[in-house]
């Protein structure tokens, strides 16, 4: 139909709305647009720039910073003997030998793999519980276990410091009972334990979501030919759950592989990580090298990220209108060892994982206000207010620590919601290489923060020459995009499920309707899955909060300073502040979580 | 567009100018995914005012026509035209056309009244008449006058079809799309509704083009139906000559119950090709019966013959050919026992109001029989 014959029509459509109607019809392309400029500006130009350091030294092309890296035992541990030639023979025998030497790569590779069978074993009964179990608070339990995923990991890291330090409440405990002290600081097992805390309830909330998809009529019908309780597990269940496992262990590996402020906080120079190293290496100003071993880590975590998706795209079954196993009381129906040993066992765990999960923070909140000699205090808060009214100019203080924070967060929420969405909405539609933007978009889930911020760092806050202008952003606008950039995959994945999930006929109605597609996302599709949005925002703003890693590297030498750096610089010199610190940071996420919570009503979880 | 979008209701229309070209055209069309032709070079027209339906099996195409109409899909070849010109590229908002699903697709953060006024967002009701006016007449118009206030949950399942009907003629389009709207009813609400739909359709004279599976429902409400078959509508004429004189044999056994039976020309009275329709005899299974061949028909001993005998038509131990069979089954329907009789190893159906059992004769006049197709498998 031409304009000329709707015009006839009855005059429905002018100029002038013609000419909004295309503009609002390009909304969303804009949007687009927008968003994959800030991605390139943000990620991708940075993340290129650090790639580029690595392997251009002094203007020419050259792979000697790679192979210096691989050849070095100090990295590579005996590995580095394979790279620099050495017979593989000898290397295995090295490698098994009781001297070994796993280098930095190595070590990394080794505590993520400590942390992720860590993780598994804590998580699996937690999934078990909530998967097949009845009992007040369930529902409450199964959403906390997000929890920990947006806690500030500098935060989690004082608690831990506080329960398991030398001063800590575990050895206060230990000693009241008469047994002797244990220093678990700066060991492995520290740095473990910590992980098992943020990873664990990932583990479980995926193997939860997989376990209650098991439709029970499946079981039903083994049962009804033949098989047993246990033997229908084993065909049934089991197969359908193992998947989510495998998900979770991929997720928790690749996590704990990149991990910085834990490792920074708990393990000390000695228990270095890849992460922490290329964080020293900045630091010296050491940007090859850095960027190597950048690289290296980012090729070891995107193949383990890879190889998972290609097991998983194999492996899908989608279970739609399944009817879940029916979930038993948590109160024995029967005195039988049937009955009562899972019961048992489930209990002596909660007892476990109440202690771990609750004491670092309950340890955090008791060392803020307990004195050198163990008395009640006030004084580590009354430093804080000391620092910010004296302090010098070069010293952390808390105030702008706060604000800045909160000024962060607030603006990087803003920008990572239209990104989020936008994304969302781009790859929940059908076109050929929407996998190719779903990956591009989601990248940087997986690339590290120091990359991210070395990148920036070089690039934008230190300056950029285009076309004769020196562009040069502050620290501050940095940090913001930087927090976007890590924060925007997290509403795509709250977002990108509603979407995936509303009827498409809602959408066709409305255009037949008139409305534009542009118009259709704001009448019908953001109105319907408002929670997922409001939930995004929760995360990109938790997210920013707990951020680190990159801040850190953008705000050295800096008065952009946000509460974890703040924390992390106390906590070298002084636990009592830093658990203060924690305390007010901890107070402040909780307030905004409540604020966002309140103004967007119920949330979906992720 | 021919005619006003803001026609006002109890507009009866007058009968069409031939000459006017069609309100939806379907020029050759074919609508492709990956290698396989949802609607394969389909050419169509619907004439204004008209009800249309498009019938066949499901994953026929049926609905995918519709959708390329409603510019929800663009087809892969061939043009569709809205009064002669052709929509390509035109938006779905910027078609003008109403669409209700068959789910209903109410916007359910909206209340009643806000669904069925969502689309005066976009087109102006007519002169005179505010939007609060407008919603309450669409309302009234299907019934449910005091809905305005209701949240699409709160409502029945024949309600909300209903509400999504008034939606989709709120803003006065020139077409209206109903793609199985009713198939998720249940079927004495199916019956009442499609009545009311019919009524609507007829008051707003509006061109309708409809889409179901079910052909019982395509005969009663229709204007003319499109027996629609692989992407390919293999019939499209008004209902009764779909059901009398089926053009295709998947026509006749789509369509009701039908006996279709083929045999070759035993014997052939009468001049051929005259135009006049004239009996033949066609041999089935050895018996040979005798059959009405309407004017069109040219044949000659020897061709092979397909046609068609409805069962109301075969009587019990009546009609000039008479056929000796066995009873195989009886299904009371309450109204008449629908029975299948085996006749030579083929299965005839026939409809009667008295049980039957054993051994029956039963029979059919020539002209009862409709010849489907000559010298086709």
């Amino acid at each position: 139909m031409s304009d000329a014959s709707r015009g006839a029509a009855g005059g429905r459509h002018t100029l002038h709305d013609r000419i909004e109607g295309r503009l609002r019809g390009h909304l969303l392309t804009a949007l687009a647009v927008v968003t994959s400029v800030t991605l390139v500006v943000a990620f991708y130009y940075p993340v290129g720039t650090v790639l580029i350091e690595a392997v251009v030294v002094d203007g020419a092309a050259t792979l000697s910073v790679f192979a210096a890296v691989l050849r070095d035992p100090f990295y590579f541990g005996e590995l580095a003997r394979l790279f620099a030639g050495e017979s593989p023979l000898a290397v295995a025998r090295a490698l098994l030998g009781p001297d070994r030497r796993l280098g930095i790569v190595g070590f990394t590779a080794y505590q993520a793999a400590l942390s992720t069978v860590a993780s598994v074993a804590l998580g699996l009964p937690a999934a078990y519980l909530l998967a097949r179990f009845e009992f007040p608070g369930r529902r409450t339990l199964r959403s906390l276990t997000i929890v920990p995923f947006v806690l500030p990991s500098i935060m989690v890291a004082v608690g831990f410091v506080a329960t398991f330090g030398t001063n800590g409440t575990l050895n206060a405990a230990l000693s009241t009972l008469g047994l002797p002290r244990v220093d678990l600081m700066f060991t492995l097992r520290a740095v473990v334990i910590a992980h098992a805390f943020y990873n664990a309830p990932l583990v479980a909330r995926v193997t939860t979501a997989a376990w209650e998809s098991v439709d029970a009529r499946a079981v039903e019908t083994a049962r009804s030919l033949g098989a047993g309780p246990v033997r229908a597990f084993f065909d049934v269940v089991a197969p359908q759950v193992y998947p989510a496992v495998l998900t979770g262990a991929a997720l928790t590996f690749v996590f704990t592989f990149g991990t910085f402020p834990i490792v920074l906080a708990l393990g000390g120079f000695e228990l270095a990580t890849i992460e922490v190293f290329v964080y020293h290496l900045v630091r010296d100003l050491s940007y090859a090298e850095a960027a190597a071993l950048a690289i290296v880590e980012l090729v070891i975590s995107l193949g383990v990220l890879l190889a998972y998706l290609r097991y998983e795209a194999r492996n899908t079954v989608s279970a739609r209108g399944a009817r879940p196993l029916p979930r038993r009381s948590l109160l024995p129906s029967a005195p039988t060892a049937r009955e009562l040993l899972p019961r048992l066992g489930l209990g002596a765990y909660a007892v476990a994982v109440g202690v771990l999960f609750l004491a670092p923070i309950a340890s955090m909140v008791l060392a803020s206000v307990t004195g050198g000699d163990g008395a009640l205090t006030l004084e580590h808060y009354r430093f804080l207010v000391d620092r910010q009214q004296t302090g010098a100019a070069f010293q952390v203080r808390p105030w702008p620590a706060i604000r800045n924070s909160l000024a962060f967060a607030s603006a990087s929420t803003l920008l990572a919601l239209p990104m989020g969405v936008v994304v969302a909405v781009l790859t929940t539609r059908r076109y050929r290489g929407r996998t190719l933007v779903d990956a591009a978009a989601m990248a940087p889930l997986a690339v590290s923060g120091i990359v991210v911020g070395l990148g920036l760092l070089r690039g934008l806050v230190f300056g950029v020459e285009v076309a004769g202008w020196r562009i040069a952003a502050s620290g501050a606008i940095a940090i913001v995009v930087a927090h976007a950039v890590a924060g925007y995959p997290f509403v795509v994945r709250t977002v990108a499920p509603g979407l995936e999930g509303l009827d498409r006929s809602l959408i066709e109605s409305a255009r037949a309707l008139g409305a534009s597609r542009a118009r259709v996302i704001r009448d019908v599709e953001l109105p319907l899955v408002w929670p997922g949005v409001v939930a995004g925002a929760a995360f990109a703003f938790a997210i920013s909060i707990g951020e680190f890693t990159a801040t850190v590297v953008l705000a050295t030498g800096g008065d952009a300073y946000t509460m974890p750096v703040a924390i992390e610089r106390f906590i070298g010199r002084r636990l009592g502040p830093a658990t203060a610190m924690g305390v007010v940071l901890l107070v402040v996420t909780g307030l905004s979580f409540v604020v966002i919570e309140r103004l967007g009503g119920e949330t979906s979880g992720l | 567009m021919g005619s006003d979008p803001q026609r006002p209701a109890g507009d009866a229309g007058g009968s069409p100018d031939p000459d006017a070209p069609p309100a939806v055209e379907l020029d050759g069309v074919t609508k492709r995914y990956g290698d396989t032709a949802a609607v394969d070079d389909v050419t169509l027209r619907v004439r204004e005012g008209e009800f249309f339906t498009l019938v066949g099996p499901s994953g026929c195409g049926k609905t995918t026509t519709l959708r390329l109409i409603a510019g929800f899909e663009e087809p892969s070849s061939g043009a569709v035209r809205f009064a002669g010109e052709s929509v390509a590229g035109v938006p779905p908002e910027d078609r003008d056309v109403g669409v209700v699903f068959q789910n209903y697709a109410l916007f359910p953060h909206m209340t009643v009244g806000e669904n069925v006024g969502y689309g005066l967002n976009f087109a102006d009701p007519p002169e005179g008449v505010t939007r609060d006016e407008r919603v309450a007449e669409l309302l009234e118009l299907v019934d449910l006058p005091d809905a305005a206030d209701r949240e699409p949950e709160s409502l029945s399942g024949g309600q909300r079809q209903r509400v999504a009907m008034a939606r989709a003629l709120a803003p006065g389009p020139d077409l209206l799309l109903l793609d199985e709207p009713m198939s998720a009813l249940d079927a004495q609400l199916r019956e009442r509704l499609r009545v009311q739909v019919r009524r609507i359709q007829s008051e707003l004279s509006i061109t309708t083009v409809y889409v179901t599976h079910d052909q019982e429902e395509a005969l009663a409400i229709s204007d003319r139906v499109a027996v629609i078959r692989d992407g390919t509508p293999e019939q499209v004429a008004p209902p009764r000559t779909v059901y009398r004189e089926p053009a295709t044999r998947f026509v006749a056994e789509f369509v009701g119950d039908n006996n279709v039976l083929a045999g070759r020309v035993v014997d052939a009275e009468g001049s051929e090709s005259d135009g006049a329709p004239r009996t033949v005899a066609v041999d089935v299974g050895g018996e040979p019966l005798r059959i009405e061949t309407d004017g069109a028909v040219d044949t000659a001993p020897g061709d092979r013959l397909t046609f068609c005998v409805r069962p109301e038509y075969l009587r019990i131990g009546e009609g000039e050919s008479r056929l000796a069979a066995t009873v195989e089954n009886a299904e009371f329907l309450g109204e008449t026992t629908r029975v299948t009789l085996d006749w030579g190893g083929r299965d005839l159906v026939v409809r009667t109001r008295d049980p039957l059992s054993g051994e029956v004769v039963v029979g059919f006049d020539p002209e009862d029989a409709h010849v489907i197709s000559v010298n086709e498998a």
